[in-house]
């Protein structure tokens, strides 16, 4: 039983804010959504788990007591302790008693929480609220696991322990979506959506997109931002032609990942 | 290059907690110095510091070469996480509200943001916001410029282009001083700080923090299957186009591998900043 | 600092729930102290009964107002109207003396007529006629204390507190921290939101009536005589109207400064104008009218009733049956905008309302 949205829109009076997407969400593999701000991620996910109405296509997704979802705003309660939070998720759910106990000890075990029970979640880190935020909403061993955002802004160490509780849940069976403007993340996927300004541009295994990559791409070593369509790489300039000519002074090179996704915008603002 | 701001051994107690303890820290104009440290290592409290927003309980805070002051608050532009501007104002007046308040005389709004001057800043995307914040951070040509996490939750695009603002800044002769989690930011200052538990871990250029360290690369053939198996090992696994990138050494790997009857391939190579970070900041705190 | 008036300036143009309470509040005022903060109440109630009704209602003159002659009725007679709230002031005739009944829980009635008797005596007395005998009784509240009259309202005070302002805290705070979103997500009826979180209000509001009960009986000396059953009804309608305009109100608010705006504009006349402390008689005719839709006005009707008067419930089934009437619509109209944040309608795109400039898309 596979979930996710077809040709799905999403309007808010005169504003598009998703435009005719397809994302499919299927057991025990993880599928990220890649875009800037603005792209539509978070209504994508909404329209997913039913928050937000559709205005084109139709979605598909289980009944409410299997999905597991965390919004961007993390969604814990900051007034109650670690413990009384994934009570209130057990009891939502129906997860009590045995099950809890069990359930929760092996979840707060593998957050590192375990001695933390007691601590209130305002006075958790920024990385950890968002550990016990998924912890929450994978109580109930959900089959379908929406997560908005869940490493913007948490520091690269936290961020490698969600992503391991994240793929431990897919390895059970669970169906991962989730959004993040971090494109290295995407690596972990088996299926990445580009999205920009509400459409999907590119979407397919990592090594597809960047296998799909139309033009050629340059590496140019120089101060000053070499004319074209360039971007900053660190200490150099990416330099991208829609043709397979590269201008002078521009050495050929293969893209990443993160390459791809920034051609595939600007080859869709050009109508490539 | 003058030195405009330096912490020499500074110290932050509240009550029995260390928030910073003894650290050193210097941004000079033209260069853009990244602070780096997993959330409540000290990085805030020690731009407070740097700004005088808070005394120190040891040690010294300069900024110009004297101690903070409303005079030399004039000449600092801080833009912080939650970027500073009214949501309930348009982009043209809170940048005369700035302006105003510095006392400077009403300069041109950048091309950048003059398009959405009249419109609300509630309303702009983040990406935009966070331009708008950096330009009005910047309207009374500061001499230092002191920006929390400034693209935070934005497109890779936007990011790339307010950094082309940050470094037109330097060129002007400002100094920059960044807080980041992203990675790949780091690697565009000319210097890292890396702190870990409100002490300095790291300094210098992103080779220098980088130093000798070495990761193991493995190719295998089941790439999936490795990945899960590394990691339920507890190590952080960094994924690149066709190889997977593990700390350790390159028995260690092999014998992981073997045990999960994996074949592959393990070679040292140099590591990344991302992998040297997280090794900074692991080494000698227990999870 | 001009740059600070400036924008102060800008930022309150754009606030309208701030502009409209400092346009609404002033004009409050004014209606308040100009028609309605009144203490002498220029129209008392009066019943007449014994054999020479008719003839002393004819002496009687502002501010008198016979409202009912029964040269047949008696004593009984009066003091149930009294106790229903019928009349104000009765008056025996046929004994020596003149029987003055008058109902101590209306203290500015009361004050009023005995003024109004002590200068027709006089009158008479210039006249040269002798004074008729005249027993005076006060019932209800003998001594004409205020606290007496007061604290059977105050309770109704906590009721509006607890149940409209502190309930829309409760609510817009989880709007604010965004956990309403996962709330509609997860296995809830939004019966079971709206429920849950009314519950434990509606509970300590309970207790904290029977507190101040207790503590005005222990510390005042004011009664409870009446039917306890009764009284318990009343304050439950009443908590259910206020607790609706609770949800409601944190159904149209963004943020916990909002709600509180909102709520200050809903408690604040009830205080001034539901005859908590000025009397509802003596409110000019042309404002008298807000009274009668304040909830709180048909409280305090009950509460002073059973606690100092033992009214029966058959002769308080207006404000139970309008307090009931304002309950169903507010809770009506509160769960059917609270429903459509968490449940909106699969055609048309209906989205929560939580910020979208703080949560990136």
């Amino acid at each position: 039983m596979t979930w996710g949205l077809e040709l799905a829109s999403v309007r808010f009076g005169t504003r598009t804010a998703l435009d005719r997407v397809t994302l499919v969400a299927a057991p025990s593999t993880v599928s990220v959504v890649v875009g800037g701000d603005e792209a539509g991620k978070s209504t994508l996910l909404r329209a997913l788990v039913g928050l937000v109405g559709l205005s084109g296509g139709s979605s598909r997704r289980p009944p409410k007591s299997e999905i597991g979802y965390v919004p961007a705003t993390v969604g814990l309660y900051v007034d109650l302790t670690v413990e009384e939070n994934l009570a209130f998720s057990g009891g939502a759910y129906g997860v009590t008693g045995q099950e809890f106990a069990h359930r929760s000890a092996e979840l707060l075990e593998r957050i590192g929480l375990a001695d933390a029970r007691d601590r209130l979640g305002g006075q958790l880190s920024g990385g950890m609220q968002r550990k016990l935020a998924v912890a929450m909403a994978l109580l109930h061993r959900p089959g379908l696991l929406v997560l908005d955002e869940p490493t913007t802004g948490v520091d690269p160490v936290s961020r490698s322990e969600l992503w391991r509780l994240i793929s431990a849940a897919a390895a059970a069976g669970t169906a991962v979506v989730a959004t993040t403007t971090y494109v290295s993340e995407a690596h972990r996927a088996s299926t990445v959506t580009l999205l920009d300004q509400g459409r999907s541009i590119a979407t397919g295994a990592p090594a597809e997109i960047v296998d799909a990559v139309p033009g050629k791409l340059g590496v140019v070593r120089s101060a000053v931002q070499p004319r074209g369509l360039s971007w900053r790489w660190g200490t150099t300039w990416r330099l991208w032609s829609p043709s397979s000519v590269l201008p002078e002074g521009a050495e050929p090179v293969q893209p990443e990942f993160e390459d791809a996704v920034v051609i595939a915008s600007l080859a869709y603002e050009r109508g490539v | 290059m003058a030195v405009l701001a330096e912490t020499r051994r500074v110290t932050k107690r509240f009550g029995t907690f260390t928030a910073v303890d003894a650290a050193d820290l210097a941004v000079a104009s033209g260069e853009v110095v990244g602070l780096l440290g997993s959330n409540g290592a000290g990085k805030t409290t020690l731009i407070r510091l740097l700004l005088g927003l808070l005394r120190p309980s040891g040690g010294d805070a300069l900024l110009f070469g004297v101690l903070p002051s409303m005079s030399t608050r004039r000449r600092v532009g801080y833009v912080p996480q939650t970027l500073g501007l009214y949501d309930d104002m348009t982009v043209l007046e809170n940048w005369s509200f700035t302006a105003a308040a510095f006392g400077s005389a009403r300069p041109v709004l950048p091309e950048s943001i003059r398009d959405s001057k009249d419109e609300l800043v509630g309303s702009l995307p983040l990406g935009l916001q966070r331009r708008v914040a950096f330009a009005v951070a910047f309207s009374h040509e500061p001499e230092l410029l002191v920006l929390d996490e400034p693209t935070s939750g934005v497109g890779p695009l936007s990011r790339a282009r307010l950094w082309q603002d940050i470094r037109e800044s330097t060129e002007h002769g400002a100094g920059v001083l960044v807080t980041t989690h992203n990675m790949e930011e780091a690697e565009q200052c000319d210097r890292l700080v890396v702190m870990v538990d409100g002490r300095v871990a790291a300094d210098g250029a992103v080779a220098d923090v980088i130093g000798s360290r070495t990761v193991v690369q493995v190719t295998c053939d089941d790439r999936r299957k490795a990945f899960a198996a590394l990691e339920e090992e507890g190590l952080i696994v960094q994924v690149q186009s066709d190889a997977l990138r593990v700390p350790g050494s390159p028995g260690q790997v092999e014998e992981i591998l073997a045990r999960h009857n994996l074949a592959a391939t393990v070679a040292t190579v140099p590591a990344n900043l991302e992998e040297a970070f997280v090794s900074v900041v692991t080494k000698g705190t227990h999870r | 600092m001009w740059a600070m008036i400036v924008k102060e300036f800008r930022q309150l143009k754009r606030d309208r729930r701030t502009l409209a309470m400092l346009v609404a509040l002033p004009v409050l005022l004014l209606v308040v102290f100009g028609y309605a903060a009144r203490f002498e109440v220029s129209n008392v109630a009066v019943d007449v009964v014994g054999p020479q009704a008719e003839q002393v209602a004819g002496l009687l003159r502002a501010p008198f107002q016979v409202v009912d002659v029964d040269p047949a009725a008696g004593k009984s007679l009066v003091v149930s109207r009294l106790r229903d709230g019928d009349a104000a002031v009765g008056l025996v005739t046929g004994q020596r003396p003149f029987l003055v009944l008058m109902d101590g829980t209306q203290l500015f009635a009361a004050q009023a007529a005995e003024g109004a008797l002590a200068r027709m005596t006089a009158t008479g007395k210039a006249g040269g006629s002798p004074a008729p005998a005249i027993a005076v009784r006060i019932l209800f509240n003998p001594k004409l204390k205020t606290s007496w009259i007061m604290i059977p309202g105050l309770t109704g005070l906590i009721l509006v507190f607890i149940g409209t302002l502190i309930t829309s805290l409760g609510i817009v705070r989880e709007r604010q921290s965004g956990t309403i979103e996962q709330l509609a997500v997860m296995p809830f009826r939004p019966w079971d939101v709206i429920f849950g979180k009314i519950v434990p209000y509606l509970l300590l509001a309970s207790l904290d009536l029977l507190v101040i009960v207790v503590v005005g009986k222990v510390l005042f000396g004011v009664p409870f005589v009446g039917n306890v059953a009764t009284f318990a009804l009343g304050a439950l309608l009443f908590l259910l109207v206020t607790l609706g305009m609770g949800v409601l109100i944190s159904t149209v608010s963004q943020n916990q400064g909002q709600a509180i705006q909102l709520a200050i504009m809903f408690v604040v006349p009830q205080v001034l104008l539901s005859g908590l402390i000025f009397p509802i008689s003596s409110m000019a005719a042309g404002v008298r009218w807000i009274a009668y839709v304040l909830p709180l006005s048909w409280y305090i009707d009950i509460g002073r009733g059973v606690m100092l008067k033992a009214t029966p419930i058959k002769a308080l089934v207006e404000p139970l049956g309008v307090l009931a009437g304002m309950a169903v619509v507010v809770l009506g109209l509160a769960m059917l905008r609270f429903r459509r944040d968490l449940a909106p309608s699969v055609r048309g795109g209906g989205a929560i309302t939580a910020d979208p400039a703080a949560v990136p898309s």
